[in-house]
């Protein structure tokens, strides 16, 4: 039904605070219950608000909160919260361990919206379409889910539960999210399709492969835009993960990604659009994988 | 939802402004600092249209919660200009007519400001990379990006005056 | 010629026209400090917010306001409204003037109409008023297409419409018919010895211009309103609001305000202007309406429209006989219906000479958003399919499509049908050739591939168009004129030399007011920097109908012209006495030492003064100010031609299509702002390819929303990311000179974009073999295309099952 919105201002009227400490964050949380909303960056809540999606009482912000920043190397990267994706787009590491998440950040939006949006917000909002799940997921990401009862870690493919949903009880924060130790061998890609570059993506796919010789030794895929939840292509990893990789067993892997996504039409892609692209982005995501992992040129 | 004073500093000077905490950055800056040059587009920061400077950085300000800059320091169009004379980004707008119903102007010169201001000499991939946010619909973009490029030649680049 | 013509076409050096300056309203454009109808704020100022329609089409049975008057708000519905019918767009004469509107809706059409408004202290409150508001509806069966709207027994969008001052019937909800007949379409036909009939498809697009319509009005203590709103013609604006508000004409003042874009959106008064000025009068005080993005977007749209063509030709290529059927869905209301199936068969007609033709075409109501003008008015629709099909013709007869489009096109002494059948002229002076030849060398027109020879995942084509806009609607007859075209200008040379351009005259952007400046500096021989652009209002101008039909500096500059060639006959007149030399013998032209203008004899040396000292000597000796004003309507509308070369890059596994280069050729005549001509060209391509490529406005079928809801998520433009690298682009201009144009100048602006989406079909078809009749050229339609042409292809990509069909 026809809701008449009001972008021009914000229209919901709510308490806005702003702690500093992860403890103050947890007195909020329990203080106002689950009609308050954390918010980092603000570019998808309070647009959601506009949009009359979203109606939270209080907003805590986590703007201030020391402990969810930054960017640590520990057996892998760990980065905060509220890091940027921005911050990601341009960061040495990522871009040379993690190419297919640096791509992903660099493709993401709009330069202000990169500016502004941050990591923890991306995966919490949970949209199916999120650009850093995909490459994320492929890099085995987990996030720390932290509550005055502790921490939890959880691996990213089990914190997705549907769109706008996913495992964050309402007295936890999303602390930061941890990528696994980049290998040898490894080699990644991000390929996004969308009907500007400016948009938000029709289907995306990240792709991550280890190589020994001339043989994918460990294989990653995973799409965006193609179900409920970012989803990783298992069928399609199992496929591949073990192989010589030629032209032919990439075709056969992406068509398979390809057969397991369950998208929808909506008004930026057709259900059918969707399976389609996300087969030929899955191919060429791996081919470049391939590539940037050291492997030869595909016959 | 109780009105809040909060401290800024808005193109140099020091304000002290009364909020609640869903006005908007936007619709402070053009109704209580008068400072109409920020444009509403969108609202949903699809447009580029309400681009200013916080601390140093492009953000869209229908976006921001006026609550949420307590403290910072905005810069709008109206700030780059200092005595009348105009910014280097500015002047290139002017020589090289990219300027048409001036409506995309000053989040366009916003951006284009926050860019120089990292990247002294952007090539025009990363001019295009950069304003992809700011949409305009009369020029084409094709004046824009050589205005950018112009005031980079022009050694325009480097930290902005404030 | 004047001698100032003759002064120009010697390539004077000191010529304003045609020199590149920083546009007068540049600096103002680049510090934040120009204003926009949206950037006036007054003292004691109310906010204003409208109450739309949920329902594409309802009954509006009771509208409660009490709750929102409790919270201190003011409120207005159909009630309160004067029940004054009216059309919105007053640029058609009376007898041709649908009008269906009221200032609030008797009756919800489609899902975003007005149907009550409040204002109130803060936006805020008056959000809070608005969603206070209740109102009863009762739905009505809901039309969102042509088709199903003519029917019988569908339900009636409106029973009657008002025409002059009779009240007609609507029957099957068609609006409006036009038929048109020239020669004998069946003996040209039988003559024809190849008949070729396409149909075509194209959509609605929203006008995405960057400002919101936006309304601020000012009641004043003598009854009187000041206005400030975004219009492309503050004269219609006051008018339309003298009408339905009974306030004589010269107690309405528009106050000109800079336009953030319109493209044809604002030609009529925009809905909510009266909306705001019904608000202030009932809440006697300043209210502001400043229109939400959401809003905006189920106000307007462009034309869609469904062309069934049929064209006859020779074997040698020459045409014989063309039959046009057109069906345009105008939407809820009837914003300017009977002018646009005019426009599609005089635009049609001037493409090509047709020895027959005959043009039916149909103007149908649904519950749509209402379509208006958008850059081009038809011209890209219609343009489109014919451009399309003489490309296609082409290649069926083994020519070079160019060859066969110069062997047929209307130029030099051809009859070109300015705005429908009753505008027409003959062409006096016509650069295709040159431009045609100059974008085809460019583009490496001869290298191009040949169609569908490609196999690779990623394939070029080249596509060319090419077309015109008309140069506003002018013709020579006395009377019996659809439209009303004329402009006015006042112009005063100021004691020190200075020059005021006091002109009601809109500029969209492009650059209008910057050809009038530099017209009047020509035309009087001052400096441009010594020639200001009044700010006007419409108590101290004289009568523009508005910025349209790439009017701005072909009319509103002839106007300007007018009126500075008589103040300078006045200025020469007065320097006369003072040098003792006859007016005849001086001339003035601008000297830099000085910066001003200096008025001398040629054959005496020694008499030479300047512009300023006249006019001051005329204010010392009491002899008066040196000013005029002139009215003028050109009887001619002279084609202002633009070729498109564009060249495409598909991959055609996506179905991505990525604008690789362009070469954008204008005849507009003498170009008058050489930077920003370029500057309208660049940007008639980015809106031909989104036109083309990627917009597209699509409503429920069940509830007739918005898909996008009005969000600019969904309703995207090219950015700078889809236009081609700078160097890819080029720009030209034909080396002409249009006898009846100030300095020699046509139109430009809307014609920049009106071949470009024939362009890129022919584009592609370069490039796949394939032909695409429906607008935009989405991926999915080009992978459907492939999977219908390439069957091997589809096998190895399983395209059959991945591809939903395209008509």
């Amino acid at each position: 039904m026809y809701i008449a919105t009001n972008t021009h201002i914000l229209v919901a009227e709510f308490d806005y605070v702003e702690p500093t400490t992860l403890e103050e964050v947890f007195w909020h949380l329990s203080e106002h219950g689950p009609q308050a909303r954390l918010i980092a960056g603000g570019t998808d809540l309070l647009v959601q608000m506009k949009m009359e999606r979203k109606n939270p009482a209080c907003l805590i912000s986590l703007a201030r909160v020391l402990e969810l920043q930054g960017m640590t190397s520990n057996s892998g990267l760990t980065v905060g919260a509220t890091a940027s994706i921005r911050s990601l787009a341009r960061s040495e590491p990522i871009g040379r361990h993690y190419t297919a998440l640096a791509e992903a950040c660099n493709a993401f939006s709009t330069i202000p919206i990169m500016v502004m949006a941050t990591l923890g917000g991306n995966l919490c909002n949970a949209s199916p379409a999120a650009d850093t799940a995909p490459p994320l997921l492929a890099f085995d990401a987990s996030v720390a889910l932290v509550s005055r009862a502790g921490q939890r870690v959880v691996p990213l493919e089990d914190f997705f539960l549907g769109p706008g949903q996913t495992a964050l009880r309402h007295d936890e924060v999303l602390r930061s999210v941890h990528l696994a130790e980049s290998v040898r061998g490894a080699g990644s890609a991000f390929v996004k399709v969308a009907r500007v570059a400016a948009d938000i993506s029709q289907v995306c796919a990240a792709v991550r492969v280890v190589r020994d010789g001339d043989h994918v030794i460990d294989c990653r895929i995973a799409l965006g835009a193609v179900a409920p939840t970012p989803v990783r292509a298992h069928r399609a990893e199992a496929f591949l993960t073990g192989q010589r990789p030629d032209r032919g067993r990439v075709d056969d892997a992406a068509r398979i990604a390809g057969e397991d996504t369950k998208p929808i039409t909506d008004v930026r892609a057709t259900q059918e659009y969707r399976r389609h692209a996300s087969r030929v982005i899955v191919r060429d995501a791996l081919t470049t994988a391939w590539l940037r992992a050291g492997g030869r040129e595909l016959k | 939802m109780k009105p809040r004073v909060i401290h800024l500093t808005v193109n140099g000077e020091q304000r002290e402004v009364s909020v609640s905490p869903n006005d908007l950055l936007l619709n402070v800056i053009r109704e209580q600092e008068h400072l109409t040059g920020t444009k509403y587009g969108c609202g949903i920061g699809e447009c580029g249209g309400c681009t200013v400077h916080i601390d140093g950085q492009p953000m869209l300000s229908c976006l921001v919660l006026a609550v949420a800059v307590d403290g910072r320091a905005i810069v709008t169009i109206e700030g780059l200009a200092r005595n009348r004379q105009l910014d280097p980004v500015q002047e290139a707008f002017l020589d090289h007519s990219a300027v048409q119903c001036g409506f995309c102007t000053p989040g366009m010169i916003m951006m284009s400001r926050a860019l120089l201001n990292e990247n002294p000499r952007p090539t025009e991939h990363e001019v295009r990379e950069f304003l992809r946010g700011c949409l305009c619909r009369c020029t084409g973009y094709v004046s824009i990006v050589r205005a950018v490029l112009a005031a980079a030649e022009r050694g325009a680049g480097g930290e902005e005056r404030s | 010629m004047t001698p100032a013509e003759r002064r120009y076409m010697s390539s004077d050096e000191l010529r304003a026209v045609g020199s590149v300056a920083w546009r007068k309203d540049g600096v103002a454009k680049v510090t934040g400090a120009e204003q926009y109808a949206p950037d006036i704020a007054l003292s004691r100022m109310w906010y204003a917010r409208v109450l739309r329609s949920p329902h594409a089409h309802a009954r509006i049975t009771r509208i409660d306001t009490s709750v929102a008057e409790a919270l201190g708000a003011v409120c207005l519905t159909f009630a309160d409204i004067p029940k004054v019918k009216y059309n919105e767009r007053i640029v058609s004469t009376p007898p041709h003037l649908y009008r269906d509107r009221y200032v609030l809706a008797d009756k919800a059409r489609h899902v975003g109409e007005a149907v009550a408004a409040v204002a109130a202290p803060t936006e805020a409150l008056a959000e809070k008023a608005l969603r206070a508001i209740k109102v009863d509806y009762e739905p009505l069966q809901t039309i969102l297409n042509a088709e199903d709207s003519m029917r019988s027994g569908a339900e009636p969008i409106h029973a009657s419409v008002r025409l002059g001052d009779a009240e007609i019937p609507i029957e099957n909800n068609v609006a409006v018919t036009r038929s048109i007949q020239v020669g004998d379409i069946d003996k040209g036909f039988a003559e024809s010895e190849f008949v070729i009939e396409r149909e075509f498809t194209t959509h609605p697009i929203y006008h995405a211009q960057m400002e919101t319509k936006s309304v601020v009005c000012r009641p004043e203590p003598d009854e009187a309103i000041t206005v400030w709103a975004t219009a492309q013609s503050i004269h219609n604006v006051r008018q339309l609001l003298g009408e339905i508000y009974s306030i004589p004409l010269h107690k309405v003042n528009v106050r000109r305000v800079a336009l953030g874009g319109t493209f044809g959106s604002s030609i009529q008064v925009n809905s909510v202007i009266p909306i705001c000025v019904g608000l202030a009068l009932r809440a006697l005080r300043p209210v502001k309406l400043v229109s939400t993005r959401e809003e905006d977007m189920y106000d307007h749209v462009r034309y869609p429209t469904n062309i069934r063509l049929r064209l006859g030709l020779k074997r040698d290529g020459t045409l014989v006989a063309g039959h046009m059927r057109a069906i345009v869905d105008i939407g809820a209301h009837n914003i300017q219906a009977f002018p646009f199936l005019g426009v599609l068969a005089g635009f049609w007609a001037s493409l090509y000479r047709l020895p027959h033709m005959k043009y039916e075409g149909r103007a149908v109501y649904t519950n749509r958003t209402p379509s208006c003008a958008m850059q081009g008015f038809g011209a890209p629709q219609v343009t489109f399919a014919v451009e399309s099909l003489m490309d296609e013709i082409a290649h069926e007869l083994g020519m070079d499509p160019i060859d066969l489009k110069l062997k047929n096109y209307v130029g030099l002494g051809g009859t070109f049908w300015g705005h429908g059948p009753t505008v027409q002229s003959i062409v006096r002076s016509d650069g295709v050739p040159e431009l045609v030849g100059l974008g085809a060398k460019k583009i490496g027109w001869k290298e191009r591939p040949r169609p569908g020879s490609q196999t690779g995942r990623y394939r070029r084509g080249i596509g060319m168009a090419r077309g015109f806009h008309t140069s506003g609607v002018g013709h020579p007859k006395a009377t019996g004129a659809e439209m009303i075209d004329y402009s006015g200008a006042f112009v005063k040379i100021n004691e020190d030399g200075s020059v005021d351009v006091v002109q009601s005259l809109m500029d969209h952007g492009g650059g209008t007011l910057e050809a009038i400046a530099k017209i009047v500096a020509d035309e009087l021989g001052v400096p441009l920097e010594k020639v200001g652009l009044s700010p006007v209002d419409t108590r101290t101008t004289v009568y523009d109908v508005t910025t349209h039909a790439t009017r701005g500096v072909y009319a509103g500059g002839a106007a300007a012209q007018k009126a500075a060639r008589k103040a300078k006959a006045i200025l020469l007149d007065y320097a006369s006495r003072l040098l003792g030399v006859l007016p005849e013998a001086l001339v003035i032209e601008p000297d830099v030492r000085l910066g001003q203008g200096v008025i001398h004899c040629p054959s005496l040396a020694d008499r030479r003064i300047t512009v300023g000292a006249v006019a001051k000597a005329c204010q010392v000796n009491s002899w008066g100010t040196i000013a005029a004003v002139e009215s003028l309507r050109q009887v001619n509308c002279p084609p202002a031609y633009v070729t498109y070369f564009v060249e495409v890059e598909v991959d055609t596994d996506t179905g991505n299509v990525r604008t690789r280069r362009a070469a954008i050729g204008s005849d507009c005549g003498t170009v008058v702002n050489p930077d920003l001509a370029a500057g309208q060209l660049t940007g008639g391509l980015s809106k031909g390819a989104g036109y083309a490529l990627i917009e597209d406005c699509r409503w429920d079928a069940q509830t007739g929303e918005l898909l996008s809801r009005g969000f600019w998520i969904d309703g995207k433009t090219p950015s700078v990311s889809e236009s081609p690298l700078l160097e890819d682009v080029h720009t030209d201009f034909a080396k002409t000179y249009e006898p009846s144009g100030p300095f020699g100048a046509k139109g430009l602006g809307e014609a920049s974009t009106n071949p470009c989406a024939g362009a890129y079909a022919n584009a592609l078809y370069n490039a796949l073999g394939v032909r695409f009749y429906e607008l935009p050229v989405t991926p999915e339609k080009i992978l459907a295309a492939l999977q219908r042409k390439e069957p091997a292809y589809d096998a190895r990509d399983e395209r059959r099952t991945a591809v939903a069909p395209a008509r």
